[in-house]
């Protein structure tokens, strides 16, 4: 199992949602998250904005479907300019369900 | 050193957090999350269901939660997760998930500890 930990805008938001609901991956966590990337930010006119909002979606997916879903978030979310975000992928040993109590996504 | 990242109900928080320290683990981040599981957010937890049929809203059909994410040894890890289980399992489905990972290294700002140490 692998853990998708993905940062996209926040408009672009439902569009990933949407999108990973057609591919099939409907169980998500979705958090509100402030960051900035390489470009150290954004500046419009005189104001300097350090870190901008995102939106964090947590998907934890079977390895055979890892491709298929990441392949999803950067389609729906891809505008080509930067700030679009990053995707990162961590392994999970366990998962388990709390109202099965059993050992299974 | 494991992860222990728990997506559980918004009103088992206190609890949870209550067994966890009288266990001795009262070191833990939670967070304000929203999450949907297989059932698409289906869950008529509120009084009033969400309406259906709008596609707009399908996409809006979030569920607010609380995830805790808890660092520990890995020979404390088993013990974690049925405490968890059994604390805030009602059998219907939104109960949550519960997912273990491998942490490689922690670091305590205040000594700059690394390892078990900086966990204790």
């Amino acid at each position: 199992m692998k853990m998708i930990k993905a940062i996209v805008r926040p408009e672009k938001a439902d569009i990933v949602v949407r999108a990973l609901d057609e591919a099939g991956f409907i169980s998500m966590t979705k958090l509100d998250v402030f960051g900035r990337g390489k470009q150290k930010g954004l500046t419009v006119g005189g104001i300097h904005y350090d870190e901008l909002p995102k939106v964090m979606f947590l998907l934890v997916v079977d390895d055979e479907s890892l491709d298929a879903a990441v392949d999803t978030i950067i389609d729906a979310a891809k505008t080509g300019n930067f700030g679009d975000g990053k995707i990162f992928i961590t392994p999970v040993i366990k998962a388990y369900t709390i109202s099965t109590g059993k050992e299974e996504l | 050193m494991k992860e222990i990242i728990a997506i559980v109900r918004m009103n088992k928080l206190q609890e949870t957090k209550r067994i966890l320290e009288d266990m001795g683990f009262p070191s833990f981040t939670a967070m304000k999350v929203m999450g949907r599981g297989k059932q698409k957010g289906f869950i008529h937890e509120f009084t009033h269901p969400i309406p259906v049929g709008n596609k707009d809203q399908d996409v809006k059909r979030f569920i607010p939660k609380r995830m805790i994410i808890l660092t520990v040894n890995d020979y404390e890890v088993d013990k974690i997760v049925d405490v968890i289980i059994k604390t805030n399992k009602t059998g219907n489905p939104g109960d949550g998930k519960i997912f273990v990972s491998e942490v490689i290294d922690a670091v305590r700002i205040r000594t700059g500890d690394t390892g078990e140490k900086a966990i204790l």
